[in-house]
């Protein structure tokens, strides 16, 4: 079966500092990929030129959904996810002056049609849309835990409910692939742990995860396979304990010498 | 669904539909005269100027500085119309409306690319543009002089056999402006809860996280611009009819800075802060013009006057007199947090 996401030779270069050198890795269906690396390894980068945010200097970035196969390096970042990917960010986004509920609502925007004269003389078919987009928005806030708090102003949540409103709003995109940057980052034992439920439950949906993280508990809890990139280049990949036990891994997170010690 | 009835309405509700009501009988006050009647059309006016602008830094977060430029234009085109091809004001308002949102997506469509600051000045230009156009193209508009005997309002039935009645005095003026605030009003209501609205919101928000909910960033900035600027040439052609004269030097930048002071003033983005703000400004500039003459100052000192209300606004209710619902509940919690600040010290 041909993978979801297929990475190509990329190379993304900002002035002389070559920030992703040659990467190349697959990504399967259906599959929880975690990518890791050290602090200004490029993992956001690569998040960044999947997302289309960012511009890769050349290689290939190929998707491929429902038998469509696209090219979308360099495509436009509302393009890509209509195609069917979707992501969160590592300092969380919201839309803090608007409702929980309307956060989630405009994740809904790319799979609805409606403008001006929509809005303005609602039509039937914008009535039925815009109640179709309450339903969903309803449906997937209730999925990842926040039903009952869809009239709260996003900016006022605690921490972990606003990096769940974030996934919510990712996912009413109706994506194929999700990309989560740094879910875990600030959340307590408890909360990583309802996270890690979460992302499996988004997979059994049938949604493709790739996720940057730090927490090493939850990337071996959760990920199936995990790519390391060092320095913007590709360092290894496999199944999480056999990484974690890579001394080339060891290597780039604590240094040379630290492999021996090991 | 739509439950209308008086009793299942909220307080705000009442209020407002009090406040309607209210308008509605204000001309047959025994003080009203027509100078007051004058200035309450000026308000409804500035109402749907507001409004209109209110579109662009409002709902988008882009500076605009150049709004009174789409109202020139506006007024001009139908004055034009009115004067050489005599259409009927029911007519011109839609062109208006058309002719705007084109004049909106011209400049937008370029420009709207440019960030911040860079897009306002764009606006700016734009404006000061119109003004040197209208000022300067005397074949057309005859610059300075202006342009007079434009025909004012009338409902003409004689198509069909009808009467025609003319709009004489204040009177229908005020009724017709108050019918043109309703309709704006309503739209951007309707706005607001919509797609468009939402996606409007994002883009204010946070135009990185908008992009990657599917928002063509470029293509919604545009429509907003066209959208604005359509409200302003509407005001612009309700503006021409009803003083039945028009110069360019009433369309210069100060007139901008005007409505814009209304917006931030009434509260960037609420519909009914604007309107507010709209009723504060153009009463408090009414006062200002009888009162400083009393004190042997120019006229032109209201502007100071303004300033020192931005100033005041700015220290005390930074987010305007009714801001957004959310950044009302930020400012809470804000005033919340300098308060238990000054206990600690205090201690």
């Amino acid at each position: 079966m041909t993978p979801i996401l297929k990475i190509e030779k990329l190379f993304k270069n900002f002035g002389g500092l070559e920030a992703l050198k040659n990467i190349i890795f697959d990504i399967s269906r259906n599959e929880i990929v975690g990518l890791i690396g050290p602090n200004g390894a490029g993992k956001t980068t690569l998040f960044n030129c999947v997302a289309g945010i960012e511009k890769p200097t050349k290689g290939q970035i190929v998707f491929t959904n429902g038998g469509r196969t696209v090219s979308i390096g360099g495509k436009k970042p509302e393009t890509v996810t209509a195609l069917g990917i979707a992501r969160t960010f590592q300092n969380i986004r919201l839309f803090d002056n608007l409702t929980v509920l309307d956060n989630v609502k405009i994740g809904r925007h790319c799979r609805t049609r409606a403008l001006f004269f929509g809005a303005v003389v609602r039509t039937r078919r914008q009535k039925a849309e815009e109640k179709d987009v309450t339903k969903k928005a309803n449906e997937f806030l209730e999925f990842v835990g926040l039903e009952g708090r869809g009239e709260e102003i996003a900016s006022s949540m605690p921490y972990g409910y606003q990096r769940r409103l974030e996934i919510a709003r990712a996912l009413a995109t109706e994506p194929h692939l999700l990309m989560l940057d740094e879910p875990a980052a600030g959340m307590n034992p408890q909360e990583s742990s309802d996270l890690m439920n979460l992302i499996r439950r988004i997979r059994d949906k049938g949604v493709t995860v790739l996720l940057i993280e730090h927490d090493m508990k939850v990337v071996m809890g959760v990920c199936e396979r995990v790519v390391v990139i060092n320095h913007g280049q590709w360092l290894a990949e496999g199944k999480p304990q056999d990484v974690q036990n890579d001394p080339k891994v060891i290597e780039a997170y604590l240094g040379t010498g630290a492999a021996d010690a090991a | 669904m739509g439950n209308l009835s008086f009793k299942n309405m909220s307080r705000g509700g009442k209020i407002r539909i009090g406040l309607l009501i209210l308008a509605l009988i204000f001309p047959f006050f025994p003080f009203v005269s027509d100078y007051l009647l004058h200035i309450a059309i000026l308000i409804y006016l500035y109402m749907i100027l507001s409004l209109g602008l209110n579109v662009v830094p409002g709902f988008n977060g882009l500076l605009d500085l150049g709004y009174v430029g789409f109202y020139g234009i506006g007024a001009y085109t139908s004055g034009l119309l009115t004067v050489h091809f005599g259409l009927s004001f029911w007519l011109i308002i839609p062109l208006a409306f058309i002719n705007g949102a084109i004049w909106g997506f011209l400049l937008g469509a370029p420009t709207l690319r440019l960030t911040g600051d860079y897009f306002a000045i764009v606006t700016f230009g734009f404006s000061e543009l119109v003004v040197l156009f209208l000022t300067n193209e005397i074949w057309l508009t005859r610059g300075p002089l202006g342009l007079p005997g434009i025909e004012p309002v009338s409902i003409d039935l004689s198509l069909f056999g009808g009467p025609k009645w003319e709009f004489v005095g204040e009177l229908p003026y005020y009724y017709l402006a108050i019918v043109m605030v309703l309709v704006t009003v309503f739209v951007m209501y309707r706005i607001q809860g919509s797609r468009l609205g939402r996606a409007w919101f994002a883009i204010r928000d946070d135009e990185v996280a908008a992009v990657s909910c599917g928002i063509n960033l470029l293509t919604y900035k545009v429509i907003a611009f066209a959208i604005s600027a359509a409200f302003g040439a509407v005001g612009g052609s309700f503006f021409a009819r009803w003083v039945t004269f028009l110069s360019p030097d009433m369309f210069k930048f100060w007139e901008s800075f005007l409505i814009l002071c209304m917006i931030v003033l009434g509260g960037m983005g609420n519909i009914w802060g604007v309107m507010i703000g709209a009723v504060v400004l153009v009463s408090l500039s009414e006062v200002l013009r009888e009162l400083l003459p009393l004190l042997g100052l120019p006229g032109n000192c209201r502007f100071l006057a303004f300033g020192l209300i931005m100033v005041l606004m700015m220290r005390y209710r930074p987010a305007g007199l009714m801001p957004i619902p959310a950044v009302a509940a930020q400012m809470r919690a804000g005033r919340v947090k300098r308060k238990k600040r000054k206990v600690a010290v205090g201690i």
